[in-house]
């Protein structure tokens, strides 16, 4: 593990076992994120990005069976196999809520309508922080006010539906940074909010980071929202990471058909009215049963017949630090991976039609005997 | 009425009460569209946007105003003060498309009587067979598959549902469409399909669109005129043009500079707004939007501000509109 990495993702699988067959909704993941810095995870519903996040955390449902790697670095500089851990163990509890963190889509549904603002701030404080109970309230109301929740006092008593949108989308962040984690996991937290109350969060999070040098995964669709916040920039698809680097290296160059398509159907302010936005046809295919074929190949519009529907492509660089994932790029790196595949392909093919004559010529034989 | 408009809202109040509280969900609001023009609606949550579309259709019954609207037969009339009957033959050309196309389908009807039911409630001695053909015809329009018309909806991904309920507004062959929302619940890709299609129906049947949505990008594509609420009222209404690059009341420059560019390279500063929207039960008073304005004087808190014609087209309501000097989106920035 390199040393600035906080935390790398390798090869992560997430398998579901269902009665129609077996769903696949992460197929090799990696990444890896340094350490203050801001990743964006970008895809669209069903890309398997929550699941990707909530696998790191170890909270997914009994029904997910997650494999590979993801090699978490501590605050203690040990580096831990968080997928080795026991989900319900004491090593997880540690880092869960503490090092690493998390802040849900919708601030309506992630908090307990039973309980005070407070209490649930304070149960993460009372669980790693100290058990003094005075003292505890006092750093969760600190917290609060970091925040910009105004009048703590009275909020800390109020129910969350006493709570607007954007205030509980506050008090959930407080409830995420009560313990100076190392990494926050942000998963769509601002797509349920107004875009003024978008904004004050989205700045919010800019200052905590820099303040407590944390690192931020942030999962949304908006792309947006990924131009305003992120350094570097993964697109998933399907179940794999399609392109990945600099935010203004996958602004300005998308290299990926997916990518490109994905950018081009955002109308941009300032765009041409008259135009049509560009629309990737079709839909994402439900990932059971796949084919041994590049995920986006239904829908793209550079796919090479004979080739992206035989083989998938892995992630290769194409330039530093941008990676992409797709035999149909004039890049070297992309046209060896794709030379290689074609080999493959027609050795396959070479060493099936000679199965299938030897097939008939002892089928002959038989039938002479 | 003037010739080319289709319709024009004026002063339409919709106040709902509830143990003694009234609150003013939309209060004074007027404007005017031209056949065959998109007007987006624009405002935060709770600004009284999908309450608007709603009187229009006549789903709400607006507490006071005025709706007027030209018929396809060239008659006008207010449409909140027709009788059942008349207003029954005018819904016919006035339809809506909903936001939620997961609640907005009845699971249990299969997608054929969905698109039908508009024909059987509105043309009941329509034969069973043109009603199957119309719709069908509706089904192909939209990019639906007529082999998967005896399905239920909920075999359907989101923009396929969408489609359907575009459909099903669409078989009545109506003259204004109200879409309330009608992206906001898609994919990106999927959504730029939706809008694609919207704008080719628009071509082809001539559509008036009144499209209420919070998200500013896909109303700036969309639309040629842009009205934004605020607690009720329209603050300001104009061309795109006008509202995305030359803003005249605050609430409008605000909102623009909280909308994220897709592009890290764009550099936007925020104006912040002050505290949160207040409880519309209970609005401030003067205007209403004083409370969260950085260029709030006295006068602000105690006038009224009057809804006014800045030039041609271009309505604001503020009082301070002519001396301040206000920002939006900055276009040689983007290109």
């Amino acid at each position: 593990m390199e040393k600035e990495n906080i935390i790398e993702v390798k090869d992560l699988h997430v398998d579901i076992k269902m009665l129609e067959g077996l769903l696949t909704p992460v197929r090799g993941v990696n990444f890896e994120i340094k350490k203050g810095e801001t990743l964006g995870l970008v895809g669209e519903s069903g890309c398997g990005k929550s699941i990707t996040c909530k696998a790191i955390l170890g909270i997914n449902d009994k029904k997910c069976v997650p494999h590979g790697k993801i090699d978490f670095r501590t605050v203690d500089d040990k580096e831990i196999d968080l997928l080795s851990l026991d989900p319900k163990g004491k090593e997880i509890r540690d880092i869960r809520g503490k090092q690493i963190s998390m802040i849900f889509q919708e601030p309506m549904v992630a908090f307990s309508p039973m309980y005070t603002i407070g209490n649930q701030i304070n149960e993460a404080t009372l669980l790693h922080i100290t058990k003094d109970k005075k003292k505890a309230k006092e750093i969760s109301m600190e917290v609060m006010r970091k925040v910009g929740i105004a009048n703590v006092e009275k909020r800390y008593n109020q129910y969350p539906h006493e709570f607007s949108g954007g205030m509980l989308q506050r008090a959930l962040i407080a409830m995420a940074l009560v313990c100076n984690p190392k990494l926050l996991i942000a998963d769509e937290p601002t797509t349920a909010l107004d875009v003024t109350i978008q904004a004050q969060i989205l700045e919010l999070m800019k200052e905590l980071q820099k303040e407590f040098n944390m690192a931020i995964l942030f999962i949304t669709h908006d792309l947006g929202v990924v131009a305003k916040m992120c350094d570097r920039v993964a697109v998933m698809y399907l179940g794999r990471i399609v392109e990945s680097g600099d935010a203004e290296t996958i602004y300005a160059n998308p290299q990926h058909p997916y990518t490109r398509g994905l950018m081009g159907s955002v109308h941009k302010i300032g765009g041409k009215k008259d135009e049509r936005l560009f629309s990737i046809e079709g839909t994402v295919p439900l990932a059971m049963n796949l084919p041994k074929a590049c995920g986006f190949y239904d829908r793209c519009d550079a796919r090479i017949e004979g080739l992206c529907d035989k083989a998938e492509p892995d992630l290769v660089e194409i330039e530093p630090g941008h990676q992409i994932a797709c035999f149909n790029c004039p890049n070297a790196a992309c046209q060896a991976q794709r030379a290689a595949a074609e080999a493959r392909i027609k050795e396959e093919e070479a060493r099936a039609a000679a199965e299938e004559t030897e097939d008939k010529k002892g089928g002959k034989k038989r039938g002479k005997r | 009425m003037e010739k080319d408009n289709i319709l024009e809202v004026k002063n339409v109040h919709k106040r709902f009460t509830s143990k003694g509280i009234t609150v003013r969900a939309v209060s004074d609001v007027s404007f005017t569209v031209k056949k065959g023009e998109t007007i987006g609606i624009v405002g935060e949550s709770g600004c009284g946007k999908t309450t608007l579309g709603r009187c229009i259709v006549r789903a709400y019954d607006a507490s006071e105003g005025e709706v007027f609207y030209r018929t396809e037969a060239g008659e006008e009339l207010d449409f909140l003060k027709a009788d059942r009957k008349k207003m029954k033959e005018i819904r016919k050309e006035i339809q809506m498309i909903f936001q939620d196309p997961y609640s907005s389908l009845d699971p249990r009807m299969t997608v054929l009587d969905i698109i039908k039911e508009p024909l059987k409630a509105n043309y009941p001695k329509m034969s069973k067979a043109e009603m199957d053909n119309k719709a069908k015809e509706m089904a192909a329009r939209v990019g639906l598959n007529p082999s998967y018309l005896m399905r239920y909806p909920h075999a359907f991904s989101g923009g396929q549902r969408q489609r359907i309920g575009i459909a099903r507004a669409l078989v009545l062959n109506p003259s204004i469409i109200v879409c309330d929302e009608a992206v906001s619940a898609l994919d990106v890709s999927i959504q730029a399909q939706v809008i694609n299609l919207l704008k080719d129906l628009q071509k082809e049947f001539k559509l008036t669109y009144l499209f209420i949505s919070h998200d500013l990008s896909v109303v700036e594509h969309i639309s040629d005129k842009v009205g934004v609420m605020y607690l009720g009222k329209m603050v300001e209404y104009g061309s795109t043009e006008q509202i995305f690059a030359h803003p005249r009341h605050p609430y409008t420059e605000a909102l623009m500079s909280a909308v994220p560019v897709a592009d890290p390279k764009y550099r936007q500063e925020r104006i912040p707004l002050k505290g949160e929207i207040p409880n519309p039960a209970n609005p401030p008073s003067g205007c209403y939007f004083h409370t969260r304005c950085q260029y709030c004087t006295e006068k602000c808190s105690e006038n009224t501000p009057e809804y006014i014609e800045v030039e041609p087209g271009h309505f604001v309501a503020c009082s301070r509109c002519d001396e301040l000097n206000l920002r939006g989106f900055d276009y040689s920035q983007l290109q």
